[in-house]
């Protein structure tokens, strides 16, 4: 399941950290528990951010704490919990997304960037 | 044995015996899940141990202080509960303020007590017969001795006339008889009497304080009578009292701090 990511209005004080980002950025895809977190954060795509359980549960509770992200209610084992994000966490993504697709072009049409993504 | 050689079971036991070292708040609501998290990454082939187990040790090391430090920042940090320490520590500084310059000016003060009688007496006699015709009566004969202004803690008398000049005295520092500023002199022709503390200066400072009290002499001859005692004992109690005013203050923040930690940690609990 994949949910679309939109303009809204809102922006993060502050860049997220990585740690935050490669969460939202996996959590966008759908429901995930944390190991399958882990794994999507490990990949470049998701960041190349290795991630450990301490680091993984530690954000997830403040982002809960923050209203980014929720406990989906399903499980498929009483330890293997799942979130999601909620709609503060896509606007939040959103928002982050739009601030690294600035920077990116900015550092393409500086003749940093080729047009493939690559220096 | 190689990490990647090592049985899941017993790693998954050490990392199980790991978790205990979190708060036990973050360990009761993601112990299990973390420790689930780590059981499948030791079954995920893609993942090596080699590689695994140092970011799961270094991981360890940081989130556990930083779990530490956020438990420390939402137990005693909270609003209310610095502002009420805040409060307390402001009371109590005034509270040690006061136990020390309450005692402070009341032994500061007595330190006057045989100076004024001394001026008093000495200065009513000379209103009568003048500075200088009462000085040749004996007005100073009667206090027997001359006093060490520098080592003697008795009182002494000096007689100035009406330009501040010593006339006769029963005390010297270093073979001297030393004179207060001249706007001691014009503070006391205006108002009558002055009392200060005094530290003569002759060519040096001697570090001697004196606790002085100094009266006009009016009548045929005017001038100033100057009593005076070292205060070296006084300024030895005053210290004391800065002492317990200061251990006073020190217990009460201490007694402030346990209590903050100690209702913080309590209702953190209820919280929990």
């Amino acid at each position: 399941m994949y949910y679309p990511v939109m303009t809204t209005g809102i922006a993060p004080a502050a860049p997220l950290t990585p740690a935050v980002f490669a969460i939202l950025l996996s959590l966008a895809e759908g429901e995930k528990h944390g190991y399958l977190i882990m794994k999507d954060a490990r990949a470049p795509q998701g960041g190349g951010l290795h991630l450990g359980p301490g680091t993984l549960y530690g954000s997830l509770e403040r982002m809960m704490r923050d209203g980014l992200v929720e406990e989906s209610g399903i499980s498929d084992d009483e330890r293997r919990r799942y979130y999601r994000l909620t709609s503060l966490g896509h606007s939040v993504l959103a928002v982050e997304l739009e601030r690294l697709d600035a920077a990116v072009s900015s550092a393409r049409s500086l003749g940093l960037l080729a047009d493939g993504g690559h220096l | 044995m190689t990490p990647d050689a090592l049985p899941t079971e017993p790693l998954e036991r050490i990392y199980g015996q790991a978790l205990r070292l979190y708060p036990s708040r973050f360990r009761a609501a993601h112990g299990a899940s973390m420790r689930q998290t780590f059981r499948d990454a030791l079954r995920d082939r893609s993942l090596s141990r080699r590689a695994l187990i140092p970011l799961v040790f270094l991981d360890l090391i940081t989130s556990l202080a930083k779990e530490h430090l956020a438990m420390i920042r939402d137990t005693f940090l909270r609003p209310a509960l610095l502002f009420n320490a805040v409060v307390l520590a402001a009371i109590s500084t005034v509270l040690a303020l006061a136990l020390y310059s309450i005692p402070q000016q009341v032994l500061r003060q007595g330190a006057n007590d045989p100076q004024i009688q001394m001026a008093g007496d000495l200065t009513t006699f000379l209103d009568r017969y003048g500075v200088t015709d009462g000085l040749n009566q004996g007005a100073l004969l009667h206090s027997g001795g001359v006093v060490d202004m520098a080592h003697s803690l008795s009182p002494f008398l000096i007689v100035y006339n009406d330009q501040g000049q010593p006339l006769g005295s029963n005390a010297q520092l270093n073979g001297q008889t030393p004179a207060p500023p001249n706007g001691v002199f014009e503070y006391t022709r205006i108002h009558g009497e002055e009392r200060i503390s005094w530290q003569p200066v002759l060519g040096r400072e001697h570090g001697v304080r004196i606790a002085a009290v100094i009266e006009r002499v009016n009548g045929p001859q005017p001038g100033f009578v100057l009593a005076g005692r070292n205060m070296r004992e006084v300024e030895a109690r005053e210290q004391q009292v800065e002492q317990m005013a200061g251990l006073a203050w020190i217990v009460m923040l201490g007694l402030i701090l346990l209590g903050t930690v100690a209702f913080g940690w309590t209702m953190r609990q209820k919280l929990a």
